[in-house]
Order: structure tokens, then C-alpha cells, then sequence
């Protein structure tokens, strides 16, 4: 790799990880404005109470609930960040690709609701041992999901399926989309090639009369 | 003097029943709607004074509604909520036709007077 191609690389990284990042600033804006609003709630409540209204117990204890759901969901999205973030750690580290791959697909929830669709993820059983970039894996799994919504779809459901396949593994994001491909499409398909290549990885693209399936190989070790 | 009637719009429920209870308890009348389709339903059957709708939503998103509703119903005030600290959503949703926006985590005694003040406006506008 020549410094340009190094230097668009890093480019291409740093914009994944702030894209993710501004997702996730939004959740915790989101989790936060509700906890507002349940602090107010708790103080409107107050006042009504000083002003000789019965205090409600049992909307009191709903309230407290909803809080601490709230913050569950807050911790656990920090958590997912976390393991994310942490991902940049090492160039080459050992981990357990299905939690890896879960958590990129928990973290893509949102941004692929905001397009209209959901992810269905299917995991071995077990972990599945690899060592690998998990930097870079992320990017891919994220890329891959990101080429199937770029389609015009004909179906809401993206499916994640991870299965043991001779000395590797093998990744499968597929997706019911329209026929037909576009200069878009061959440009986002060629970016996940790279970031494969880099993992010493492959990619092979299957497509259906109405199916797109993107299958990313990466070896074990 | 007629009770204010809102429509809030965010496909965050928590947030949406909690708000609209807390104006409720200072005098409004609100409804909530967890989707711009939704919203773009009880559009036509209600007489709403004023929407506040969420900017990021799945499906038919803020900035979206807005500009179907500044279509079917011109002269209806819409305050936009945004999740983002930058202000291009907020700024992209007033040339759609928004009258204001509020920042979350929302100030409901900023949100009150920006609804009196699009209120009071549209009022002006249509005597």
C-alpha cells in the first residue's frame, strides 16, 4: 500500500468511527431528554402534591421504573461504544468474532431504522475464536450492511449470518433488494473488497432475481 | 379563550407520553403521534394549533413531514426537535417551513413560550 492509499484509508477509517460515534452521541442525547423529561415530570408532580393533590404511589414507582430503564439502555449503548472504541486498540488482537459481529450490528440498529429496515442477526453457537484486525472487521460488517441499504429494497428485513467455513469464517449480509445495479453499488462493493483485502479476507457477491448477498470471508488465524 | 392543541411527533414513546403529560398539566391539549405517517393521519381529522415534531424519526423523518404538512396545511406552526447539537437539521428544517426549533434535552418553559409564540403568530396571521 502506497502512502495515498494509506492516507485514504486512515481517511475512511476515521470517518466510520466518527459516524458511529455521532450515532451513538445521538442515543445518549435521546436516553438523556427522556430522564429530563422524567425529572420534570417528578417535579411537576411535587408541586401538584404541595398544592394538597394526592401523591400518586403507583405513577411514582411507574416514573422510577422508566428511569431506571432508561438508564439500562444508556449503559448499555456506553458499553457497546466501549467495545467498539476499544477495537482500536491493536492492529491484530484475538477475539470472539460473533460478539464482535453482534455488537457492530446492536451499534447499526438505529442508523438502519432511520432507513426504514431492521437487522436480524444469526450467531453460531458459541464463540468463534479469531485473530484478526477488529477495527477493520467492524468496518467491513458496517460497509457490508451499509451496500445492502443502499438499495432500493423490496423487503425491511437485513439478515447477518456468521458460519464456520473451512480454515475461516464466513460473514453473510444479505437483503431482498430490486435488480438492477448502479455506478453506486460497484463503488461500495469495491470499497468492502478493500477493507477485506486489508484482513487478508475476500469478498464474493451472490445475487438472486430479487436477493443481494455479500459473503465476507477471514480467516481464523 | 380556546385550549392550545398540539401534536407531538418522535418515535421515542417515552419521551412523547412524558412530555405530553407534562403539558397536559399546565393547561394544553395534546395528542402524540409515533410516526410522520402517523401525524400526517390525525392531521386530517384534527384541528391542531401547532406541531412539535422530531427531526430524526424512521420513515418519513422530520424535515419530510414538515414539508408535506407545510403543503396540505400552510399556515400550521411547526417546531422541530433535534438530537444533534449542530444546527443544520434545525437550520435545513426552517427553509421547509418550520417556525422554530428546541435543542434536546428539551426546557418546557422554553418549549411553552416557542409554542404561545407560534401560536400567537399563526393567530396574527390568519385576523
Amino acid at each position: 500500500m502506497n502512502d495515498e492509499e494509506l492516507r485514504r484509508l486512515r481517511e475512511a477509517e476515521l470517518a466510520f468511527f466518527g459516524r458511529i460515534a455521532a450515532g451513538i452521541s445521538h442515543d445518549m442525547r435521546n436516553v438523556l431528554s427522556i430522564i429530563g423529561e422524567y425529572a420534570g415530570l417528578l417535579e411537576d408532580l411535587a408541586a401538584l402534591a404541595e398544592r394538597g393533590k394526592p401523591v400518586d404511589l403507583e405513577r411514582l414507582k411507574k416514573v422510577s421504573g422508566s428511569v431506571g430503564r432508561q438508564v439500562r439502555k444508556g449503559t448499555e449503548t456506553m458499553e457497546r461504544f466501549s467495545r467498539f472504541a476499544h477495537a482500536a486498540d491493536e492492529q491484530t488482537a484475538s477475539f470472539d468474532l460473533a460478539g464482535l459481529v453482534e455488537n457492530t450490528a446492536a451499534l447499526a440498529q438505529r442508523h438502519v431504522a432511520q432507513a426504514g429496515c431492521r437487522l436480524e442477526v444469526e450467531l453460531p453457537e458459541g464463540a468463534l475464536p479469531v485473530r484478526s484486525n477488529p477495527f477493520s472487521l467492524q468496518r467491513a460488517v458496517h460497509c457490508a450492511v451499509d451496500t445492502i441499504l443502499s438499495c432500493p429494497k423490496r423487503e425491511e428485513m437485513i439478515a447477518i449470518r456468521i458460519v464456520r467455513e473451512g480454515p475461516g469464517a464466513v460473514i453473510r449480509v444479505s437483503g431482498r433488494v430490486e435488480r438492477g445495479t448502479d455506478g453506486e453499488l460497484a463503488a461500495r462493493i469495491a470499497q468492502l473488497s478493500a477493507v477485506l483485502s486489508e484482513l487478508r479476507g475476500s469478498l464474493e457477491t451472490s445475487a438472486t432475481d430479487d436477493t443481494l448477498c455479500l459473503a465476507l470471508s477471514v480467516p481464523i488465524e | 379563550m380556546e385550549r392550545i392543541k398540539i401534536l407531538i411527533v418522535d418515535d421515542e414513546i417515552d419521551l412523547i407520553s412524558t412530555l405530553a403529560e407534562r403539558l397536559a398539566l399546565r393547561g394544553f391539549q395534546v395528542e402524540t403521534a409515533t410516526t410522520g405517517a402517523g401525524a400526517l393521519e390525525r392531521l386530517a381529522e384534527n384541528g391542531f394549533s401547532v406541531l412539535l415534531v422530531d427531526v430524526k424519526m424512521p420513515g418519513i423523518g422530520g424535515l419530510e413531514l414538515t414539508a408535506e404538512i407545510k403543503r396540505v396545511r400552510p399556515g400550521l406552526p411547526v417546531i422541530l426537535f433535534t438530537g444533534h447539537s449542530s444546527f443544520d437539521d434545525a437550520e435545513r428544517g426552517m427553509q421547509e417551513g418550520a417556525c422554530d426549533y428546541l435543542v434536546k434535552p428539551i426546557d418546557i418553559e422554553q418549549l411553552i413560550l416557542k409554542i404561545r409564540n407560534a401560536v400567537g403568530a399563526k393567530e396574527g396571521f390568519q385576523s
